[in-house]
């Protein structure tokens, strides 16, 4: 069974008589320990489908199935304790708290989770050791260059050590060095800690990176490519024999 | 549910020193405006119920039950109540009976100048200090019978609007053209005699050329308000009405009913005008954060515990101010004395007072975050992610 199972999933907003379908019908399976580039025009639904797969958002049809759970099914606050435990989310623009530190920022979301102050200590310590700030635990995010605050946002997304890492245009607001280096910190998160990735890029280079690269088009998928570094195929889609016009 | 640390709340209200300033700001004024109204309302009803002693009854007028001032009854029910109502309070073979004249007067303070204001006189003999144990001397001695001497109570000087030294003992006031020294100073504390003037009863009679008295206290002992009751309905020549003192003192309060209702309104119309300013600060600070609000909802944050942060925010910027609406109110308002047609009284601030405006700041803290917190998680979570 794939980590990820989408059947028939759709997202509809009704504004007034026009139907806006930012998913429509998509069919698709994410193996375990994948790592997935999604790719598409602006407004083909990519963060749509990313937002699906990291629940905080809710299909209008079909089922979502993660780990063997239809999360498509959950109420809101059932959701959001599903959240904290099986996914992190990279943000384009890092989405750090202000007001707390790098090291507060990475505590946070292991506050939703039983542990001692001395187990966070101790994870918060490795995650930013991971991600190379072990010396920036005191600083505030206004205190850290866009990359270095990528960075502790990664940090955040694995602290509580989710299956599935998702990241929107992770790198879109970073220069080259640290584009580079925050896509080489996600590329061992797959390969060494074998997180289930899922990334949206607008960036065929940025893509390269990862194992299998999905087309989104007007809500459905196009094509697909597997990076010819990656042997083996661990995605599949359905979009042909789901397809309905 | 997993709660946001505390530490997250306080630092929130450092981001803005200036919505902070404001926050905390309208909550002193609320506050103090809080305290204020009620320190009103409390010490004008304490002084007219306190004016009441439980077992003293009034003996005035028929159809002057409401006023003991429009009373007029004849200075010879005084001895006749001594002489028929057995079982009343005495001390030493002296009855506690006590015939008084109730007058507002004007008063000057020198020789034909024109009267700075009315205060309120009460003629009284040696047994009025027996009914009314409150009354306490605190400087100089009692007047003599028929001399032109007078007692001030504590704030008799803050109803004339005077100097407490212009009232201090050895001063003279005129009425009526005729001089009083002022021969000593009582205390009657939250009550409507300490902002009196005492005068010997055959003085102010002669003053006001009047032959009777407006009343006869009476404290009793052994006797029962029935009794006295009876004594008022077997002479009906007399024309009299009996009423307890604490229920004279009760209709009062009620009276003043809609001054309490006036001053509570302005309160509140003053404390809504503060609320919608706090609550549009609020939506402003809370509406910059929808973005961060949907990043902690997305690592599984509930949106209760979001607006219990907030919450936390808001109490903790409202309860300095409280603290500190407080503080003023007791360096400020504390001893302030109000003038009003009875007397005068003191602002009562005291615990009851000051917890009343802690909650009310308090209250207002919940009220202003709660409905900016919950607008600003309106929006769902992938939409709030793209805010700003
Ligand atoms: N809340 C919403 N109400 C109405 N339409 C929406 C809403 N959210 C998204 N859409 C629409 O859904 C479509 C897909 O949006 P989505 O954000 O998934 O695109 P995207 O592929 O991530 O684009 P981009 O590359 O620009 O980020 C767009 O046409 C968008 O206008
Ligand atoms: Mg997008």
């Amino acid at each position: 069974m794939a980590m990820i199972e989408c059947r028939q999933l759709s997202k509809t907003y009704r504004k007034g008589a026009s139907i806006i379908k930012p998913l429509d019908s998509l069919d698709l399976d994410v193996e375990q320990g994948s790592f997935l580039a999604l790719m598409g025009p602006s407004g083909s639904g990519k963060t749509t489908l990313l937002n699906l797969i990291a629940g905080i958002d809710q299909p209008t049809s079909g089922s979502l199935t993660i780990a063997g759970q239809n999360i498509a099914a959950l109420s809101r606050s059932k959701l959001a304790s599903w959240r904290a435990k099986h996914v992190g989310y990279v943000f384009q623009l890092y989405n750090l708290v202000p007001v707390l530190t790098a090291y507060e920022n990475v505590e946070l979301p292991m506050l939703l989770h039983p542990l001692s102050r001395k187990q966070r200590h101790e994870r918060v310590g490795t995650a930013l050791s991971l991600v190379g700030l072990a010396d920036r635990h005191d600083h505030y995010p206004r205190q850290l260059s866009g990359g270095q605050e990528q960075r502790v946002a990664i940090a955040r997304a694995i602290v509580t050590d989710p299956q599935i890492i998702v990241a929107d245009e992770p790198t879109g607001d970073l220069d080259k060095p640290s584009a580079h280096a925050v896509m080489s910190l996600l590329v061992r998160l797959n390969q060494e800690l074998g997180k289930t990735l899922i990334m949206v890029t607008h960036d065929a280079a940025t893509a390269e990176h990862a194992g299998l690269t999905l087309h989104l088009d007007k809500g459905q998928l196009v094509e697909q490519s597997v990076t010819a570094a990656f042997s083996g195929e661990t995605a599949t889609t359905h979009a042909d024999e789901g397809g309905d016009a | 549910m997993r709660r946001l640390p505390f530490d997250y709340a306080a630092r929130n209200l450092g981001r803005s020193p200036l919505r902070l300033s404001i926050s905390v700001v309208g909550s002193v004024l609320v506050v103090v405006l809080a305290i204020s109204a009620y320190a009103f309302v409390r010490g004008m009803d304490r002084s007219l119920v306190g004016s009441g002693s439980p077992n003293n009854v009034i003996l005035l007028g028929a159809g002057s039950e409401e006023s003991i001032e429009r009373s007029e009854i004849s200075t010879s029910v005084a001895s006749q109540v001594q002489a028929t109502i057995p079982g009343l309070k005495s001390q030493a073979g002296q009855a506690y009976v006590s015939p008084e004249v109730h007058a507002a007067l004007a008063v000057s303070i020198e020789k034909d100048a024109e009267p700075i204001g009315q205060a309120v006189f009460r003629g009284v003999t040696p047994a009025a200090f027996s009914v009314h144990p409150q009354v306490r001397m605190i400087e100089g001695r009692t007047p003599q019978t028929g001399a032109d001497e007078l007692l001030v109570g504590q704030l008799a000087s803050a109803r004339l609007g005077l100097s407490g030294d212009r009232l201090a003992v050895g001063q003279q006031l005129w009425i009526d053209d005729r001089p009083f020294t002022i021969v000593g100073r009582f205390a009657a504390p939250n009550t409507v005699m300490n902002a009196e003037v005492w005068v010997p009863l055959t003085s102010i009679q002669t003053l006001t050329r009047r032959e009777g008295i407006s009343c006869v206290v009476l404290t009793l002992g052994d006797a029962e308000f029935a009794d006295v009751d009876l004594f008022v309905k077997s002479r009906v020549d007399l024309e009299l009405a009996a009423i307890m003192e604490t229920e004279y003192y009760d209709q009062l309060s009620a009276f003043y009913q809609p001054v309490k209702m006036m001053v509570w309104i302005t309160a509140l119309l003053i404390g809504a005008g503060g609320l919608l300013g706090g609550l549009n600060t609020m939506y402003a600070a809370f509406a910059s954060r929808i973005r961060e609000v949907g990043t902690l909802q997305s690592l599984g944050y509930s949106r209760r515990a979001i607006v219990i942060s907030f919450l936390q925010e808001s109490l903790l910027a409202a309860a300095t101010g409280a603290v500190l609406g407080s503080l003023i109110s007791l360096a400020l308002l504390d001893g302030i004395s109000i003038r009003f047609s009875m007397g005068a009284f003191g602002l009562l601030v005291d615990a009851p007072t000051i917890g009343f405006g802690i909650a009310i700041g308090l209250l207002l803290g919940v009220i202003g975050s709660i409905p900016p917190a919950l607008r600003c998680l309106r929006l769902p979570i992938a939409e709030a992610l793209k805010a700003n």
